[in-house]
């Protein structure tokens, strides 16, 4: 029972060291003195691939600064860093929530918009171009994906251009849910939701233009979705954040962002 | 190129977790097992509760209390939620273990002038061991799978946060499915192999009696 | 000597039973317990090794108070000077027969004691084995060692030969009797066997319904089985 007893305490041991591990990435507190600075960055989900592309050139410029991407609807990140999340930079794909987060003075800089997103139906065996929005009521379409109208932005500008087009009530029993805009590109990208509303961002990634079609959903039938991206509280003294927040505006970041369809 | 530290981060934690819960368990397990209180049932229906809860309940109910002490979005918070989350796994398997031993082996200890801890040690935990076994393996196991709690109190930060069950996620998500597949593969096989160990442990235990 | 008083509300088969016992045992002597199942022997036994609660009474071994209410003393079972063989021996499966043995021996004891015992009781050869491998006969054996190897004041037997044969029966008789006049240990023995109330009683009590029924010397209890082999007392 004794040899139990040294196992267990060598387990107990092991398990407290490994609670602080001397990793390389370990989030420093000093970025001042630390040999990488790591930076923690929500990023609304519709720019999946915008926003590799866009840290993949910066790190080519910077290699000693480490950026950590968290993906996810604009609306929860909002909630998450209103209860204090730890994150740096927040990309918000509605002005509205990055405008809550300075009234509640939670911003350490001023917000900068980065473009404006588009909404688009996108099909994996249909061709929406043909039917435009009365693709959603052919009978072959039973299952409709959006991006959930409570907290993500794109999911909200969804139902108001169903409404626009007096579609909603006749189609709201097909609606999907995905938690996000990329989750429900992820269910039209499968098959499983015959057609998507999705952001145009995600329907100009390679994936999605091998898989399928799209067509772009007139702005006018809904509110413009102003992105727009801003440094938080968690930053203040980060100078990895400060850069990275510097690279967005420079030109070569919004050649990436007009390839991924961010308009002006 | 599989990104290896949402499996390590899942490991880290199960592996704490167990440790932790081991050395809460076997009191706590002693206690309902032996203790004749009144009110042991309402004990035993909330440790067994998050059996039963959806993990979103737990997730809820975490939330808004580690919130105060800014353990959301850490390491440690997700410790602080597995030891909930997984805490039946650990303590049911140890109550049916003490309780199936015959009690004259913990009275004999008295009578032999024993104490309750030393009959503990010395007597009771070495005759459990298939149920400590199973416990360890369990509550390991069931720490490595947790999701609904984690997405809810994690945020699902890399290196912190992100275990190995959200990272399969992020990458569906992401239309990644090679990677995902990855991980599910790994996930599953870990899984299987362990419940194996467990039923082989199990059997070698319960042998029939050499003489007979 | 002990001296016994118990009352204690029993929950049996046949419903509430009031249990009310005294009696008394003269140091060295073996007192059976006798009756029919659930009468509360063993229960006796129990409340004897304080593993069973009673409501009132009083409980004095060696004048050595062990249970007294009106004084609120309750010694706990560690610390009564007591053996106990369980009926089903509770002999430690995880450990040999020499293992369970010196668990039993108290902290800075003179092993001594303990190599006597084995011999006394013909376990050398069966000393590093457990007790799965053991025979009914080996075990009871060990169980007896078991709980002398602490010089206890008390022995307390709950039916110990009664998954016996004859033959074994009769050579762990041998033992006990051996084994109460080596050490002069107080006994009080459970036992439905009556050739070996005969055999190794001083004094009988007959329970039933908890209360005692009947009290007395062997042959007087049982007139009838007079004629069985009897060691005479010196």
């Amino acid at each position: 029972m004794s040899r139990f007893f040294s196992f267990l305490c060598c387990c107990l041991s092991l398990a407290l060291l490994s609670a602080s591990p001397p990793r390389p990435n370990a989030l420093v507190t000093d970025p001042h003195t630390a040999p990488l600075q790591e930076v923690l960055v929500a990023a609304a989900a519709d720019l999946k691939f915008a926003m590799d592309s866009l840290v993949k050139a910066f790190s080519a410029t910077s290699n000693d600064i480490s950026i950590k991407l968290v993906y996810g609807s604009s609306g929860n990140f909002y909630e998450q860093i209103s209860n204090d999340a730890p994150f740096d930079i927040f990309f918000s794909a509605d002005l509205g929530y990055p405008q809550k987060l300075e009234q509640q003075h939670m911003t350490l800089a001023p917000i900068v918009p980065y473009g404006t997103g588009q909404l688009v139906l996108w099909s994996k065996n249909l061709d929406p171009s043909k039917e435009g929005m009365n693709t959603l009521l052919l009978s072959s379409v039973t299952h409709i994906a959006i991006a959930n109208p409570a907290h993500a932005p794109y999911g909200q500008r969804a139902e108001e251009s169903l409404k626009h087009y007096q579609l909603y009530d006749k189609v709201r029993e097909k609606l999907v849910i995905g938690e996000n805009i990329s989750q429900a590109a992820q269910f039209a990208s499968t098959g499983a939701a015959d057609v998507g509303i999705i952001a145009l961002s995600l329907a100009l990634s390679p994936q999605l233009q091998k898989e399928g079609k799209y067509w772009l959903i007139p702005p006018a039938t809904h509110q413009a979705l102003k992105q727009g991206f801003v440094l938080l509280q968690h930053a203040k003294g980060n100078e990895g954040a400060e850069k990275f927040a510097a690279f967005i505006g420079s030109a070569r970041a919004r050649a990436i962002l007009k390839y991924f369809g961010f308009g002006e | 190129m599989t990104d290896w530290q949402p499996l390590w981060l899942s490991f880290r934690l199960a592996f704490i977790t167990t440790v932790l819960l081991l050395v809460i368990s076997i009191p706590l397990a002693y206690w309902l097992a032996y203790s004749r209180w009144r009110g042991k049932a309402v004990i035993e229906a909330l440790i067994s509760l998050p059996m039963v809860l959806p993990p979103t309940v737990l997730g809820f109910y975490l939330l808004i209390a580690l919130s105060p002490s800014h353990l959301v979005f850490t390491f440690t918070g997700l410790v602080i939620a597995s030891l909930f989350y997984s805490l039946p796994f650990m303590v049911n398997p140890l109550i049916s273990g003490f309780k199936s031993l015959p009690p004259a082996l913990r009275e004999s200890s008295y009578t032999l002038g024993k104490s309750g801890w030393t009959t503990l040690i010395k007597v009771l935990l070495p005759n459990i061991r298939p149920s400590l076994l199973t416990g360890i393996v369990l509550s390991f196991a069931h720490t490595i799978g947790e999701f609904g709690v984690v997405l809810m109190i994690g945020g699902n930060i890399p290196g912190r946060t992100r275990l190995a069950s959200l990272a399969i996620y992020d990458e569906m998500e992401s239309m990644n499915y090679a990677a995902a597949s990855t991980y599910a593969l790994i996930l599953f096989t870990f899984s299987f192999s362990i419940l194996l160990i467990v039923h082989l442990v199990n059997h070698h235990f319960s042998r029939p009696d050499p003489l007979s | 000597m002990i001296q016994f008083q118990a009352n204690k509300t029993l929950l049996t088969s046949s419903g509430r039973q009031e249990m009310e016992i005294a009696f008394e045992v003269e140091k060295g002597q073996l007192l059976t317990l006798y009756g029919p199942s659930g009468a509360g022997k063993t229960t006796i036994l129990r409340i004897l090794s304080g593993l069973t609660s009673i409501s009132s009474g009083y409980i004095a071994v060696d004048g050595e108070v062990w249970y007294d209410p009106r004084k609120k003393i309750n010694v706990p079972t560690q610390r009564r000077s007591i053996g106990f063989v369980f009926q089903d021996f509770g002999l430690f499966p995880h450990w040999s027969v020499y293992d369970n043995l010196r668990y039993a021996l108290p902290k800075g004891e003179d092993p001594h004691l303990m190599h006597e015992l084995i011999e006394l009781m013909e376990l050398g050869p069966l000393q590093h084995t457990r007790p799965i491998f053991l025979s009914g006969g080996q075990q009871q054996r060990v169980a007896l060692a078991r709980a002398i190897v602490r010089k206890p004041r008390l022995l307390l037997l709950d039916e110990p030969l009664s998954a016996l044969d004859d033959d074994m029966r009769h050579r762990l008789q041998d033992y006990i009797e051996r084994i109460r006049r080596h050490y002069d240990l107080t006994t009080v023995l459970v036992t439905h066997h009556l050739p070996e109330i005969l055999r190794l009683a001083d004094e009988v009590i007959w329970l039933d319904k908890g209360r005692i029924k009947l009290q007395g010397a062997p042959e007087k209890i049982f007139p009838g089985l007079a004629n069985s082999p009897r060691a005479p007392r010196t």
